[in-house]
């Protein structure tokens, strides 16, 4: 072999080394986030962003804020149906995964698990309770717990402590004369905020503390007219009504935590990913505890609430490339380890999602500090999948407003409304048998 | 003066007062509660002033969005649709007012069209066509749908219709073409047309909101509404009041400044150029 | 006197359609022919259920109207109630808001003290994004923490749901548009009033006429042009910008305050819903047409009287 054959040989590899080099430098991988907290998600994201390609040569991320959770969703619907690429991986709610597999948008992240080498590791590590939303009824993992959250009572202890309270309610009889002693002029003694658009998260957790979830494993099974669902929200209308603690109709969700740091609500129901932004706010000891249970179970045996927040998906229409995909978990991976969960959970108060995630730094010594954070986790044991079906946008659609037009006294006879609903609700589901 | 006139003077007063202050109490709260502490809403305290002024609310509404650059693109928005729109309905509306040509009626119904069907009605085709035309996520995709507007081809061929055709006539017999004759004749004698055509189209494309968001996702071309939205969808934890406050202030002050230091000069001119 | 004009050269026959041609073309692609696609597929109802997403929409004739029409149906609840609520919203904000412009514009249109601050105090609104108003009155408007409330309270009144009580949520959002436009149609009447020679209220005063007198006999015939413009504006508006619901409360509670074109932009992202999306496109469609060209016929006409 002469000089100049094993030059051109060298200047081939070369030029080869080069276009693989160019061509991992292609992979751009474009990740669309809603922003639901008041923190700079941008920012924070964009230092993901950099760590990430940092650890990973050749990749880049593009991080694209989408509004909240719905303009999220329905921007990125309205791009692929335009015939638009749309993102790689989204942040979106984990009950919207029927509303993208239907439409076979989404990929599966099982086929990324079983190719790892620790891959049980990996998803075991996931609270369970998280997994729930994320997975189809034959148990495929689809997406990957990122932001997730519970309801969860807050309470103001000492307003409790003055009216001679020293443990938070743990069932709905004690939760009334607690916040009926609490209820002054200029103080509500119980805020649930279920006014604004959203009510059937908070409706969720009523109704299983009255024992039935609204929603079953397969997503054909919706439950809204059984008698637990009705005296549920007959219950939370009563708050408004004829127990006179908080406003008719409920509260509205944003202003509610405002109310509680200001003294203006004894106790309140809202998420855990506020728990953050109310122990840092508060001027007073701010006791956090699980929902409390409904009537017919004994204290602690009808604990329960329903998650929340938001899944990692992952977006193929089949055209990607496997070293395209590869990245795409890479970053899916990275978002999720207990490194990025811990620091993104003491960022914004969200749950971390992965149980190593709370021995990890700086979330492992914030709950050490603050103990509710551990309470919000905790309560995790009790929770119960987050309403999630087939046509899940149009059947949400239909249980809020009916919740809306009860709590709000339009609809005086529950049990009709829910009636009509559920037929409504039935005729849409029995397309999918 | 008469007593029915100075009965209807002090009554005027009174009303003029009564509005003023109604129509400003949002401002001023919008500027007080964005200097109170976050914890503190109007109901803790006192009403206007709370416990303290801080700039905290702003520091952080700062950090959310890159204002300055949504400040600019809105001003590329409005400003380019306008631009395109002035030339785009100059030509047509003189078409439409001076020629005779066959299915003059008809294209003019044909534009007409455009009023009963909004295009903001029409978010999804519209979206399809953007993307067909390789333009999804540009600034000439968020202009586009708006370049042609039928609204000002009407207004102007009205005014144009009143100027003299002598006016042409003569310009005509000193050699003017096509474009000299819209330049010296028909567009000095259409400002105030051009001038509510502006304040109209500026003023509806600086509140869009719906469409930029739904077809760019650059923060470098997105204009002001999209980055206030993120003030607004704080979901998970509720309302920000102070923050959001900050944020609108930031948003709204650059115009409102300089419409406090310029109201006599605009509304003047606008009102000088006679309108009708 | 021309006895046989010259044949025209063919580029100069083309100028007129020359200058038409971007307009005429830019509504085509963007109104015309999407809408013409609306109409097509708002006969058809997307394929439902399992593994609908390849399968083609069947024909199903006028259902989709039939549906949106029917208050037992899922959508036709919500549909019902954004119709009659966009009406109403549209004949309040225009029938309130160019009124109350007019007033402004007869108040402020002579030099007095403070003249600067009274305007910019009921144009500045006019300035800001729609977006931006909303978020304003979100605060005005909160329940437990508004200043609305706060004011009630003051005077021992209990204070009321401005936003999620369905009787007040629609009236809570007009008043917005209202804040928002009064002054920007004041703009237009100022300028219509300085069209208004001075000398003929001179000589009706001198013979006789009162303030009322001028205001009915003189002023307001005399604006009739600027005030069609203004209502065809108003009415334009009403119908498009709904943008303010996004900041507030999203039409709810149970669609008491949404509106036609949002409750569009919520259902557009889920596919069994595009018959009813293009439904109700025709229907908004169909809203808009009446209300405009019923104004516009009448300025054409005021145009040709002229």
């Amino acid at each position: 072999m002469n000089i100049r054959a094993v030059a051109v040989l060298f200047a081939l590899m070369a030029l080869l080394l080069l276009g693989a080099a160019q061509a991992q430098d292609d992979i751009v991988i474009d990740f669309y986030f809603p922003s639901a907290t008041a923190n700079d998600a941008e920012g924070i994201f964009q230092r993901y962003a950099d760590m990430f390609e940092e650890q990973n040569a050749g990749i880049s991320v593009n991080p694209v804020f989408t509004g909240s959770y719905t303009d999220t969703r329905n921007t990125i619907l309205t791009e692929l149906q335009g015939g638009g690429a749309g993102p790689d991986v989204a942040v979106m709610l984990s009950i919207d995964l029927y509303s993208f597999a239907e439409e076979g948008y989404i990929v599966p992240a099982q086929q990324f698990i079983d190719a790892m080498d620790m891959g049980d590791a990996y998803i075991n590590d996931f609270f369970p309770a998280l997994l729930a939303n994320g997975a189809d009824e034959a148990g495929n993992v689809w997406s990957i717990p990122f932001q997730r959250s519970t309801p969860i009572l807050y309470y103001n202890a000492d307003l409790l402590a003055e009216a001679g309270f020293d443990a938070p309610p743990s069932n709905n009889a004690e939760l009334v004369e607690i916040a009926q002693a609490l209820t002054t002029e200029d103080r509500d003694g119980l805020l649930v905020p279920v006014a604004g658009g959203f009510p059937i998260w908070m409706y969720q957790s009523f109704a299983i503390a009255y024992g039935q979830n609204i929603v079953g494993d397969d997503p054909t099974e919706v439950y809204f007219n059984s008698p637990e669902a009705v005296a549920a929200v007959e219950f939370l209308r009563s708050l408004g009504t004829d127990l006179g603690v908080g406003p008719a109709g409920g509260a509205a969700w944003g202003d509610t935590p405002t109310a509680f740091l200001a003294g203006q609500a004894a106790m309140i129901y809202h998420t855990t990913g506020n728990l953050t932004r109310i122990l840092s706010g508060a001027d007073f000891e701010v006791g956090v505890w699980y929902l409390p249970s409904g009537p017919a179970g004994e204290d602690g045996t009808g604990y329960g609430s329903p998650t929340g927040g938001g899944n990692l998906y992952i977006f193929d229409d089949g055209s990607k490339s496997q070293a395209e995909l590869e990245a795409i978990w890479s970053w899916v991976q990275f978002l999720s380890s207990p490194e990025i969960q811990a620091d993104w959970g003491a960022t914004t108060g969200y749950i971390a999602a992965n149980a190593t995630a709370w021995e990890t730094e700086p979330l492992a010594s914030l709950a050490m500090q603050y103990p509710q954070y551990g309470v919000a986790r905790d309560q995790l044991q009790f929770a119960a999948k987050e309403f999630s079906s087939y046509a899940t946008i149009t059947i949400q659609g239909i249980i809020n407003g009916t919740l809306e037009s009860i709590l709000t006294g339009e609809a005086e006879d529950a049990q009709a409304a829910m009636d009509a609903a559920q037929a409504q609700i039935d005729s849409i589901l029995a397309e999918y048998q | 003066m008469n007593p029915e006139n100075r009965r209807i003077n002090a009554l005027v007063n009174s009303v003029k007062i009564a509005i003023a202050v109604a129509f400003l109490i949002p401002l001023v709260f919008t500027l007080l509660v964005s200097l109170r502490p976050e914890v503190e809403p109007v109901t803790k305290g006192n009403i206007f002033f709370g416990s303290e002024i801080t700039l905290d609310n702003f520091e952080r509404a700062i950090a959310i969005a890159p204002w300055g650059l949504h400040y600019l693109n809105s001003i590329a928005f409005v400003g380019g649709t306008l631009a395109v729109q002035l030339i785009t309905v100059t030509g047509a509306a003189y078409a439409f007012a001076r020629m005779r040509f066959a299915g003059r009626s008809l294209l003019l119904l044909i534009l007409m069209l455009q009023l009963m069907i909004p295009s903001g009605v029409l978010l999804v085709p519209n979206f399809r066509m953007i993307h067909t035309l390789g333009l999804f996520d540009t600034r000439v995709a968020l202009m586009m749908p708006y370049w042609g507007s039928a609204f000002g081809v009407l207004l102007l061929r009205a005014t144009f219709r009143e100027v003299p055709i002598e006016l042409e006539e003569a310009a005509r017999i000193d050699g003017a073409n096509l474009f000299q004759v819209l330049r010296n004749v028909y567009v000095p004698n259409a400002i105030p047309a051009y001038l509510a055509f502006s304040l109209v189209s500026v003023s509806a494309h600086w509140n869009e909101f719906l469409w930029p968001f739904i077809i760019t996702r650059s923060e470098e071309i997105r204009p002001l509404t999209v980055g206030l939205n993120k003030l607004i969808k704080t979901t998970d934890q509720g309302a920000f009041y102070g923050q959001l406050m900050a944020g609108t202030l930031i948003v709204i002050s650059p115009l409102v400044l300089l419409f406090l230091l310029f109201q006599r000069q605009f509304v003047e001119s606008f009102a000088r150029s006679g309108i009708r | 006197m021309r006895i046989s004009p010259p044949r025209k050269p063919l580029l100069l026959s083309l100028q007129p359609y020359l200058l038409i041609a971007p307009t005429l073309l830019l509504v085509l692609m963007f109104n015309v022919l999407p809408a013409i696609r609306t109409v097509n597929d708002s006969l058809y109802k997307p394929a439902r259920g399992l593994n609908a997403a390849g399968k083609p929409p069947e024909f199903v004739g006028f259902d989709n109207f039939r549906d949106i029409f029917d208050p037992a149906h899922y959508m036709g609840a919500r549909f019902t109630r954004s119709f009659r609520n966009t009406i109403v919203f549209a004949l309040a904000t225009v029938g309130i808001g160019v009124p109350l412009g007019l007033m402004l514009a007869l108040m402020l249109q002579h030099p007095q003290p403070l003249l600067g601050l009274w305007r910019f105090a009921v144009f500045y609104p006019a300035l800001l994004p729609l977006i931006g108003a909303a978020s304003i009155w979100s605060f005005i408007y909160s329940d437990s923490i508004g200043l609305a409330n706060a004011v009630l309270k003051s005077f021992g009144h209990p204070g009321v749901n401005w936003l999620g009580d369905r009787n007040l949520v629609l009236m809570s959002v007009i008043i917005i548009n209202i804040w928002k436009q009064a002054g920007y149609f004041m703009i237009f009447f100022l300028a219509g009033l300085q069209n208004i020679p001075r000398d003929i209220y001179e000589a009706a005063a001198l013979d006789g006429a009162g303030a009322r007198q001028q205001l009915t006999l003189l002023t307001l015939p005399l604006l009739r042009r600027t005030l069609l413009f203004v209502i065809v504006v108003a009415f334009t508006f009403a119908f498009q910008t709904v943008e303010q619901l996004q900041a507030l409360g999203e039409g709810g509670p149970a669609d008491s305050a949404n509106l036609l074109l949002y409750l569009i932009f919520e259902n557009i992202s889920e596919r069994r819903n595009w018959g009813y999306v293009n439904a109700m496109t025709l229907v908004l469609i169909g809203v808009v047409l009446t209300f405009t060209l019923s104004n516009f016929l009448l300025f054409e006409r005021e145009e040709s009287d002229r």
